[in-house]
């Protein structure tokens, strides 16, 4: 997750000057990953406030990225032109049909949240997510900066807490794009509208909106176990790419059990089986130990891969 | 970090090991515990336990209910429940519903897809149908001699008559099942087990003098309120698992909020009024009369009790064998009517369908077989007939039978 791909420094000054070699102009000015001597203590005593400077620079990094940033606009063009083509086709016999949500925004455009949400989340949100997650760690190893990183010395439980927080904040980020394009662009083209639930009843535009919301946040919470699974990915190997590409199969094999039914019995625990719960705040009076279970699943494989990842980072030899 | 550093990297290990295992405890406890002998309910005798569930007040109450069919059907070329909420899903595999009742005359069915839902919604004297894959609503009215009825009977029985097309939940398959039982069939009480929480007697009902597919129904009878949880019917011709299985996964004893027993249609949607009348001097349900009462015109019983043979020619009626046959064979008896029940509102008798469409004829080519005598549909609780000459044989037995019979 370094810059060193936007300030090609192939010569890396030895530990001293480290701090230095991660910061181009304006990007990383914390004090904090000024060098200290480098006693594996605490430094947390010494500079308070270190945690929030690291954090807020990794956050700088992750979001500012051009890649990430790119990423993100593509997610955001999905509801455009999910928006467009509906808009285009609305008085045409195959208006009003369509898979999950799609079929509904022509009457409302508040459901073009939900259905570029719903079109997003089997392949291009987990990917957008895997890319930046399995990117943590090993963007770092393999940019060689991981080393300098640590002896700084930030402790690398600091380190990885920070990078899957910055991770975390760009799977929100990336929802969020799709969500907020998406009701700029449905209210745009459909107008808002009465919602009408999929129980057939409806309900106010406020109610809606809000069950919307709903929506939104579960299934931005949804994607943080695949965040975890990543950021472990992530601490295995200094090949970005295997990382990234480790972290989007997990997604899809789990889909791809997830269909199988032969193996019912293991459903609930699969990572993705839970994804398109979001429903359920659409329906008349949502069941939330549905949603609850959902979020539980996540926090498991939360629990398993962020201690999993922990063990591995803090244990490893980092060699570059 | 200071402690960090003093770890071995194998204790580090130990965390996510131990992390996994509370993990798994976690989500694999409760459901050991919940299960774990649920004694001291009082002793009740067969009897009194039927005599019960028969007369109960019957329970404002809203909950989840899972529904799987191991009918043995050929599987459908729709796929699995999972796309969208229809009835066809209650053919095979499982299918989660939701329930709400007022316990008299107002109720809502929904069956939940992943990401739609069908729902069912009874009000009194009409009832709605919703799908929202379909985006459709059919709206059932009483005719004319039937709403006179209704106000007659409004408020002075408990068993108001229903315009909705019925749905299986524990209740209503219950009620089938006990409404026999006495005749045909020997009840013992096994035990007691625990049902979405609830303590609940297990009542077991087993067919007797043989010739049916039908080796036993267990009902789960809540100890409390004498409402049942869940009903298994148990086939000959698999011993493993029963072949149908309905019961609540959480429930609870309250009164429903108003505007889940309401329904009107929403704005878009498109409307089909279907007028419908209830059978004659019976009021039950249109859909699952029973063979006591509300014999179809023209039927013919062979049989009795759990081995009954109800014979139907539709041809004269309706001319399209194919959409129609298997729809008016009403319950043969007790339980195993789930099956055809819903089989019949597949094919859409007396306008009672839940949205089928115009592939009826398509559907029932798929799940029957060509035999000399005609089409077979056989299952593991029932087997329908429709023989080439228009008569629809049904029953919950062997296909042989029917075969035999025709």
């Amino acid at each position: 997750m370094s810059l060193a791909d936007e300030t090609p420094s192939g010569t890396l000054t030895p530990q001293p000057t480290a701090g230095s070699e991660r910061q181009s102009p304006g990007s990383r000015p914390d004090a904090s990953l000024r060098p200290l001597e480098p006693s594996a203590g605490g430094p947390d005593e010494r500079v308070p406030g270190a945690f929030g400077r690291l954090l807020r620079s990794e956050l700088r990094l992750v979001l500012g990225r051009r890649r990430n940033v790119i990423l993100l606009s593509g997610l955001a063009a999905v509801p455009l032109l999910l928006a467009l083509v509906l808009f285009l086709t609305r008085s045409s016999q195959s208006a009003g049909e369509g898979p999950g949500f799609v079929g509904r925004v022509t009457e409302n455009g508040l459901f073009l949240v939900v259905a570029a949400i719903f079109v997003c989340l089997p392949f291009l949100l987990p990917l957008t997510i895997a890319i930046a997650s399995g990117d943590a760690i090993a963007g770092e190893a393999s940019a060689g900066t991981l080393r300098y990183l640590l002896v700084v010395p930030v402790p690398r439980t600091r380190l990885l807490v920070v990078k899957a927080l910055a991770a975390l904040a760009f799977a929100g980020s990336a929802v969020l794009a799709i969500a907020i394009v998406g009701l700029v662009a449905g209210a745009g083209f459909f107008g808002l509208h009465d919602v009408v639930l999929l129980s057939g009843d409806t309900v106010s535009l406020g109610a809606g909106a809000l069950r919307i919301a709903g929506v939104v946040v579960y299934v931005a919470l949804s994607m943080t176990g695949l965040v975890a699974v990543g950021l472990f990915f992530s601490t295995l190997t200094e090949v970005p790419v295997a990382a990234m590409a480790a972290t989007v199969i997990t997604a899809i094999v789990s889909g791809v059990l997830d269909a199988l039914p032969a193996l019912h019995a293991i459903h609930p625990w699969l990572l993705t089986h839970h994804w398109l719960d979001f429903a359920e705040l659409l329906r008349i009076q949502p069941d939330w130990r549905t949603l609850a279970s959902g979020l539980g699943v996540q926090a498991a494989w939360i629990v398993i891969f962020s201690t999993l990842a922990w063990a591995r980072f803090t244990s490893a030899d980092v060699s570059s | 970090m200071g402690d960090s550093a003093r770890m071995s990297s194998k204790a580090r290990w130990a965390v996510p090991a131990g992390a996994a295992v509370a993990v798994v405890g976690l989500f694999a406890g409760p459901p050991l515990l919940a299960s774990a002998g649920s004694s001291g309910l009082p002793a009740i005798t067969p009897q009194e336990l039927v005599a019960a569930v028969a007369s109960h007040q019957s329970q404002a109450l809203s909950g989840t209910v899972a529904y799987t069919a191991r009918l043995g059907l050929p599987s459908l070329p729709l796929g699995s429940a999972s796309d969208s909420a229809d009835p066809t899903n209650l053919l095979s595999g499982t299918t989660t519903m939701r329930v709400w009742t007022d316990g008299q005359e107002r109720s809502r069915v929904s069956l939940i897809g992943q990401t739609s839902e069908y729902s069912v919604v009874a009000d009194g004297p009409q009832a709605w149908t919703y799908s929202s894959a379909k985006n459709a609503v059919v709206h059932f009215t009483l005719d004319a001699a039937a709403a006179k009825r209704f106000q007659a009977e409004h408020g002075k029985t408990t068993s108001t008559p229903s315009v909705a097309p019925s749905m299986p939940t524990p209740g209503q398959l219950a009620d089938q099942s006990l409404a026999q039982v006495q005749k045909f069939s020997t009840v013992t009480v096994e035990g007691q087990s625990k049902v979405a929480g609830r303590d609940a007697y297990e009542l077991v009902v087993t067919p007797q003098g043989g010739g049916t597919l039908v080796s036993r129904v267990v009902v789960a009878v809540d100890s409390q309120t004498k409402t049942p949880l869940s009903v298994q019917v148990w086939s000959t011709t698999n011993t493993k698992d029963p072949a149908l299985e309905v019961g609540f996964t959480s429930v609870r004893f309250a009164m429903p909020s108003s505007a889940v027993l309401t329904f009107s249609p929403p704005k878009g949607a498109s409307v089909q009024q279907k007028v419908v009348g209830l059978p004659a001097g019976h009021p039950m349900a249109p859909s699952a009369p029973s063979a006591t009462g509300g014999l179809p015109h023209g039927a013919t019983v062979h049989g009795t009790g759990w081995a009954t043979v109800v014979e139907r020619s539709v041809v004269p009626e309706h001319g399209r064998l194919q959409g129609h046959a298997p729809t008016t064979v009403p319950a043969p008896s007790g339980a195993a009517s789930s099956g055809p029940g819903m089989l019949g509102q597949l094919g859409g008798s007396d306008g009672s369908t839940p949205g089928m469409g115009g592939d009826q004829a398509a559907l029932l080519n798929e799940l029957t077989t060509k035999v000399p005598q005609g089409r077979l549909l056989s299952s593991a609780l029932i087997s329908v007939l429709i023989t080439n000459d228009g008569h629809v044989l049904a029953g919950a037995v062997p296909a042989a039978t029917l075969q035999a019979l025709a």
